[in-house]
């Protein structure tokens, strides 16, 4: 059977200004809350499984292998892993190994503001490990000179707007001045949130005479060159661990946080569900004569049900949309300073799509209950209401 | 064979413990073309007839043909779509949709129809001519008075040219003047257009326009009046009286 039209579902949304406003914002709020907890979980995986590449294998001190900051190696540790690991890559002559220091210290910005940062120390060898580091603006650091480059994430935390306005940006590091030289891309890995500082200048400022690790590129994915070296080298007390192993196991270690996201924020959706309904259902229940009149011409209870979703969806979709176009404006790429470092949030179509989702999916739950629970009255009494 | 036809009707309620019968074994024949008040003291039985005549309400026993339908077998789809094609309801508050103009409105029950929509444009304006408000079609209806929303609500009922035209007190809501307007537009349907029309009734002036009259006491018939006693009936008939 034919049901109602559509202009009647839209204008009756204009019935309640106040009602529309509630609704629509109550399902913005849900929308832009899936949104931020799905640009979150995609932005840390996103920052995660770009970071390690499978050619790439660390060597950390062991006991350190759940944290590289803890690490501490030798600062002989590099001349001889390029000397003793058989398919490291080579460049000119040069080999692909590189050592450093992870460490995070605060720093104070250009307008005093003060935020802890990753900050790595790293020799020009970095660049042939990190394959996927590419200076976006400026040049790399110059040691001795009080340079640092920073991470395209990195620079949004120290207030900078874009890459061409950091260069030349200073940072404080324990009262020392550094400039920016340079504004590092990598593909949306952890790289882009840290400040690399070259490794003798961060040796001083860090007062240690240790190295976090040694990355070094292999030619291969086959690690058994290099485990074999840690297991004939105990003295050094390495372990040497894929990059890509590395990331992923880091991700393990925050699945945990990835799922209370999720849960929250199905929780706070519910939450939305639960307001909606009883908004939907004052919305309504204000309109039972109408909708006893509309059976009493032959409309039946399904077409009405559906007539009364699609006024809730709509209403849901338009909080959805204004939420959905804010968030994407406002929050994507957004960084967030975690304790594995920085990272963007970053809202793709999947994620867009499932916070539409919700949101719509709130209007039609929303309406579902108070429009049958409406239409449970008999046509008579309903014909007797208000 | 009448139009209408009760055997036996009875329609129980259940409000607590309590068992409420305002109608019981009602026999009742309405032959078709008729003009029918149905008068009583309130709770006597009136409307839920009424409601069982529309088919918004459903007998607990007996029997209710209407043009040779037996609508108390009907089920709850069945029934929509009966009520969709054989029949015409006003309302005492007229019950217009606020959001709908009066053109809208009176579309509203030929959207249940497989029609076209120039067809449904010819009827619709076509009822609202009929009704004398056709240059309101464009309104809301907060924007008529109770007298020209009672005329769309009336259009709205003829639309769908349908078997049998009830009315729950259509003049109660109304001033004197609109009352008269009212009841003579319902008494050229009936004479006019030979439409059977019942209507729901507490005020014997308004019975002047109909053919027959039947009073109901305690769910019970308790009197019926044969034919009508001013079918023609006046605006001056009621100059005298308020409607209410």
């Amino acid at each position: 059977m034919p049901g109602l039209p559509l202009d009647y579902a839209i204008r009756n949304l204009g019935r309640s200004p106040s009602r529309l406003l509630l609704t629509a914002t109550g399902s913005g709020l849900v929308v832009a809350l899936v949104i931020g907890a799905g640009g979150f979980i995609n932005g840390m995986q996103q920052a995660l499984r770009t970071s390690g590449s499978e050619r790439n294998v660390i060597l950390i001190g062991i006991g350190s292998e759940e944290s590289i900051e803890r690490s501490e190696i030798p600062m002989s540790t590099p001349t001889i892993a390029a000397a003793s690991i058989p398919d490291v890559v080579s460049h000119a002559g040069t080999s692909a190994v590189s050592p450093e220091i992870h460490t995070a210290l605060e720093i104070e910005t250009e307008t005093g503001g003060k935020t802890n940062a990753m900050i790595r120390g790293v020799r020009p060898s970095a660049f042939l490990v990190h394959e996927n580091a590419n200076f976006i603006a400026g040049r790399p650091p110059r040691r001795g000179m009080n340079e640092v480059a920073a991470g395209q994430l990195a620079i949004r935390t120290l207030g900078y707007v874009g890459p061409s306005e950091a260069v030349g940006g200073e940072i404080s590091v324990d009262d020392t001045t550094f400039v920016i030289s340079g504004v590092i891309a990598a593909d949306g890995g952890v790289i882009e949130g840290e400040i690399w500082m070259p490794l003798s200048d961060l040796l001083v400022v860090s007062q240690r005479d240790t190295l976090s690790c040694v990355v070094a590129r292999l030619e291969s994915t086959d690690v058994s060159g290099t485990e074999a070296f840690t297991s004939s080298r105990l003295d050094l007390e390495l372990l040497a661990t894929r990059e890509s192993d590395y990331y992923a196991s880091l991700a393990a270690f925050f699945r945990p946080i990835r799922i209370m996201v999720i849960a929250t924020a199905i929780m706070v959706a519910l939450g939305g569900v639960v307001g909606g309904l009883n908004t939907t259902y004052a919305a309504f229940a204000s309109r039972v004569r109408e909708i006893g009149t509309l059976q009493t011409l032959g409309y039946s209870r399904g077409a009405i049900v559906r007539s009364l979703i699609v006024e809730s969806v709509l209403a849901a979709a338009i909080g959805g949309l204004v939420a959905a176009g804010l968030c994407i404006w406002l929050l994507n790429g957004v960084a967030i300073d975690f304790s594995m470092g920085v990272f963007g949030l970053n809202i793709d179509s999947g994620v867009l799509a499932i916070g539409l989702a919700s949101g719509l999916g709130l209007g039609v739950v929303g309406a579902m209950m108070p429009a049958v629970r409406c239409l449970r009255l008999a046509v008579p009494e309903a014909l007797k209401a208000n | 064979m009448s139009l209408i036809e009760c055997r036996q009707l009875t329609r129980t309620y259940r409000r607590g413990d309590q068992e409420i019968t305002p109608l019981r074994d009602l026999d009742l024949d309405i032959e078709a073309g008729t003009f029918l008040a149905l008068m009583g003291p309130s709770g006597s039985g009136k409307t839920t007839l009424l409601n069982l005549l529309a088919g918004i309400d459903r007998p607990t026993s007996g029997s209710l043909v209407v043009d040779g339908r037996e609508i108390h077998h009907l089920s709850r789809g069945a029934l929509a779509a009966w009520r969709a094609s054989a029949v015409g309801y006003i309302f005492q508050l007229y019950n217009l949709v606020p959001v709908l103009t009066a053109y809208e409105n009176v579309e509203l029950p030929l959207l249940l129809h497989r029609i076209s929509r120039k067809e449904r444009h010819r009827r619709v304006a076509a009822a609202l001519d009929l009704v004398g408000i056709a240059d309101r079609s464009d309104h809301l209806p907060r924007q008529l008075s109770g007298g020209q929303e009672q005329r769309v609500a009336i259009a709205r009922a003829i639309v769908t040219d349908p078997t049998l035209i009830l009315a729950d007190e259509p003049t109660g809501d109304l001033d004197r003047e609109s009352a008269v307007s009212i009841m003579d537009l319902m008494a050229r349907l009936n004479r006019d257009l030979g439409r059977t029309i019942v209507m729901v009734t507490h005020d014997p002036k308004t019975t002047e326009w109909c053919d027959s009259v039947l009073h109901l006491e305690k769910g019970r018939l308790a009197e019926a009046e044969g034919e009508a006693t001013t079918p023609m009936a006046s605006e001056s008939n009621l100059e005298s009286e308020d409607v209410r």
